[in-house]
């Protein structure tokens, strides 16, 4: 609610327009609603100036992959976006890129919003995009026949018939902790985002993660043994999966877009599933706390108090490069990051006291990365 | 409902649940497992050579009371004829360190192994406790943890030894690399991950050197829970205190986090180890390409080993709100375009660049060269101890008046007598 920005801040003038009284305080700064709303438009638009028109092909439209999941983050890029192919679209007649927009329904494996509603609003209230929806196990058919990724279901050697939808169950419900489960269905969700860009001819993938969230993803994945992959997965530009990823709303924090779709006119609310922060207060104690959760947790308590310290995180983590070579290094089957060597697994290594002196198998097993191989135990 | 057997022998019943993997122990295997993994780290490192002499920087904790005993077990089982010594360092803080002492004093007879004690005042002619009448208690900490870094080292050379061991554990580690990620200093982060640091013997010709000493943790995969464990079931004799000086914001942070991460998949201890070995190598500029062979880790004189790993993660204190003080005004000043870039080619200023994104920032690799005034390793002319040192010795009375308050004395340690019995009443209750 804009309300409790009101209250302590209601006596300062905007410090940028100097004219209006400031609705909230922004990294120190007092700013009234439309001045916010342009700093957060500007923080996306200077993120996207590699599709500025000029740089479009007049013959071919540049396409990009919005995949929405109608959390405050995807929703805000793609009302930005909108706005700017608009502006676009008035000053020169054309646009510097078309979009695509894709949800990802995995309401038949973790609880979340099914879409069909927020797909309709959202489709009325943005119309000149394409829109689609495909549910989490089109993962199997999208990718080719022949992946790895398949063998990861169990039961499906011994029966070929199981369906897409029971290819997924039956890989969801063999994993023994909500950790696995959230991290396995993200894996997979990237997987099929990404197969259905390629499908559709784009030629990159915007995700919606704030300055908060990248953070966040940098600490979870360290926590769950994929620091080797973190140079893919908060960096921008060219990603293993042969497609380019950009985050246009990297230096704007969570609490920054709770704020616009709060303060945005016509509220952006009725397109939002879970429009204020604190949804995610799940119970410490519950045996269903995700790696992901807690770092979602730690990061959202620490972006009140110290907002640099959440971009120093995502500074300090782009910094981290790839080795040159690496990416033709073996794909894990599930997350397909490169991984060194084709060290599969979590042996072979220091921290390994089980398998004594052998060297590990190179190729062998699965082909998972370490970690999902936390996440889905060979045996 | 019948008793589970262990899972290794599986004939006595199972008392330890395992806390690195949840497997159901009973207490010989569990002691023998966890000495099993200590001895595969010693040797798949190969840490430790025959005839070497290994002190052992012990603080009557339990991570250095269980690495002198684990060791002397294994250099007996084992036969890696080592011969291991004990080298304590007195910081000179009252009520902390004298409980402390006397338990490493009983551990040198217990294990019977020489024990040497340094205190900072022969070291660096401070106590901690005179530090913090000049400079108060904020800010200590720096004192401490920099006299520290090189204390074991100094003392090493001392006695002409060449090999320190510490009791760095897992959680340490992890909680390092997830403290170093939230402070974003990766030079630190790619050097504490590393089980060996070890200082190039090239800095110096002189073998009495103190810049000549390798350091090793072989606790670096063992988790805090199972050297706690472990500790008990031996029955070993040990002191658990906390600095009464004020800890470290974002190393509390990162253990509460830590403590977190474990509770949810008991693995990510280990698991965030194994991130920060790989994140090492994707550190620019570091050496770890190379396996951290070549000229690996020469930082180890440098490294930021726990501060004083006191913290419980009961503050996010100062230190973050001056970090994130500090990181505002910088990106003030280069949002406003303050931040002028000082560069002997002109900058071409055009459009030219406009579509591209600045070339990323490399960090900064240190170069080592060595103290001008004490000879240790440093990144710069004087290192760091030097320089607090002078700062100190320029302020310091000339005629010191001194009046010891017995009556303040006697209630510290009567506190820290009672926090220590409450920590062995909770081990029991385990």
């Amino acid at each position: 609610m804009p309300g409790k920005h009101l209250t302590f801040v209601s006596e300062k003038p905007c410090r940028r327009c100097k004219e209006n009284l400031a609705v909230l305080v922004v990294r120190t700064e007092p700013l009234c609603r439309d001045c916010f709303l342009r700093y957060v438009h500007t923080k996306v638009i200077k993120r996207m100036e590699s599709f500025r028109v000029r740089f479009s092909d007049n013959d071919q439209q540049r396409k990009i992959l919005l995949p929405i999941s109608f959390g405050v983050s995807s929703v805000t890029l793609l009302h930005i976006l909108d706005q700017h192919l608009r502006t676009q679209a008035e000053k020169t007649r054309r646009t510097g890129f078309s979009l695509s927009i894709l949800f990802v329904d995995t309401s038949s494996v973790e609880k979340s919003c099914s879409g069909d509603t927020l797909m309709a609003r959202v489709q009325e209230r943005y119309p000149d995009h394409q829109y689609a929806s495909l549910p989490l196990h089109d993962v199997f058919r999208l990718v080719d026949k022949d992946t790895s990724l398949l063998g990861l279901v169990p039961g499906l050697k011994s029966n070929q018939d199981l369906s897409s939808p029971e290819q997924l169950s039956s890989l969801i419900n063999s994993l023994t902790s909500a950790t696995a489960r959230a991290d396995v269905i993200h894996a997979l969700k990237t997987r099929l985002i990404v197969e259905y860009a390629k499908s559709i001819r784009c030629e990159g993938v915007l995700w919606g993660d704030s300055t908060t969230n990248l953070a966040q993803k940098t600490l979870a994945e360290t926590a769950k043994g994929r620091g080797f992959s973190l140079p893919w997965q908060v960096a921008e530009g060219e990603s293993p999966y042969g497609i380019t990823f950009n985050y246009p709303l990297r230096d704007v924090l969570k609490k920054e877009l709770v704020s616009f779709v709060e303060l945005s006119e016509p509220s952006m609310s009725p397109y939002v599933h879970e429009p204020s922060l604190g949804a995610t207060q799940a119970s410490m104690s519950s045996k269903n706390t995700t790696i992901d959760d807690l770092m979602k947790q730690y990061f959202e308590s620490v972006e009140e108090n110290f907002p640099s310290i959440v971009s120093n995180v995502v500074r300090t983590s782009s910094k981290l490069a790839a080795i040159p070579g690496t990416s033709s290094d073996p794909h894990c089957s599930l997350c397909y990051m490169p991984v060194a060597g084709g060290r599969f697994g979590i042996h072979g290594w220091g921290g390994d006291q089980e398998d004594g002196l052998e060297v590990p198998v190179v190729g062998g097993g699965k082909g998972l990365c370490y970690g999902c191989t936390r996440s889905i135990p060979s045996s | 409902m019948a008793p589970s057997l262990c899972a290794i022998c599986a004939t006595n019943r199972a008392l330890i649940l395992r806390p690195k993997d949840h497997s159901k122990l009973c207490k010989p295997c569990f002691v023998s497992v966890f000495e099993t993994e200590i001895h595969h780290t010693i040797t798949t490192n190969a840490l430790f050579h025959r005839g070497e002499v290994i002190a052992i920087g012990a603080s009557g904790g339990k991570d250095s009371t269980v690495l002198a005993s684990v060791l002397k077990t294994l250099n007996e089982r084992y036969d890696y004829g080592v011969e291991l010594i004990l080298l304590s360092i007195d910081e000179g803080i009252k009520g902390y360190r004298d409980d402390s002492l006397e338990t490493v004093k009983r551990n040198a007879l217990q294990y019977e192994m020489p024990l040497t004690i340094l205190g900072y005042d022969e070291l660096y002619g401070w106590t901690m406790d005179q530090v913090v009448e000049q400079v108060g208690k904020k800010g200590n900490c720096t004192y401490c943890g920099v006299f520290r870094r090189q204390a074991l080292d100094r003392g090493a050379a001392r006695l002409g030894v060449k090999h320190v061991v510490t009791g760095h554990n897992a959680d340490d580690v992890a909680e390092t690399v997830l403290m170093n990620l939230l402070r974003g200093d990766l030079p630190r982060l790619s050097r504490t991950t590393s089980i060996v640091t070890s200082t190039p013997s090239a800095v110096s010709s002189d073998p009495n050197s103190h810049t000549n000493i390798k350091r090793s943790k072989p606790l670096k995969y063992a988790y805090e829970k199972e050297i706690v464990l472990y500790a008990h079931h031996k029955n070993l004799d040990y002191f658990s205190t906390e600095c009464i000086y004020s800890p470290e914001a974002f190393r509390g942070s990162a253990r509460a986090l830590i403590k977190n991460l474990e509770r949810v998949r008991p693995s990510a201890i280990l698991d965030v180890v194994r991130s920060g070995e790989d994140m090492a190598k994707l550190v620019p500029g570091s050496d770890e390409g190379c396996g951290g062979v070549c000229a690996s880790a020469v930082a180890a004189a440098e490294e930021g080993e726990g501060g004083c790993g006191s913290s419980n993660g009961r503050t996010a204190g100062g230190e973050m709100a001056s970090m994130e003080m500090h990181l505002a005004q910088n990106d003030l000043a280069a949002e406003n375009g303050l931040e002028v870039e000082i560069t002997s080619v002109p900058a071409k200023k055009g459009k030219k660049n406009k579509g591209q994104p600045p070339a990323p920032r490399k960090t900064t690799k240190q170069v080592m060269g060595q103290c001008k005034k004490c000879g240790y390793l440093s990144s710069q002319d004087v290192c760091k101890a030097c320089v607090l040192l002078e700062g100190l010795n320029k302020n310091r009375p000339k005629h010191e008046i001194g009046v010891v308050d017995e009556a303040q004395e006697d209630s510290t340690s009567g506190v820290q007598g009672v926090t220590n019995g409450i920590n062995k009443v909770n081990i029991q209750v385990d």
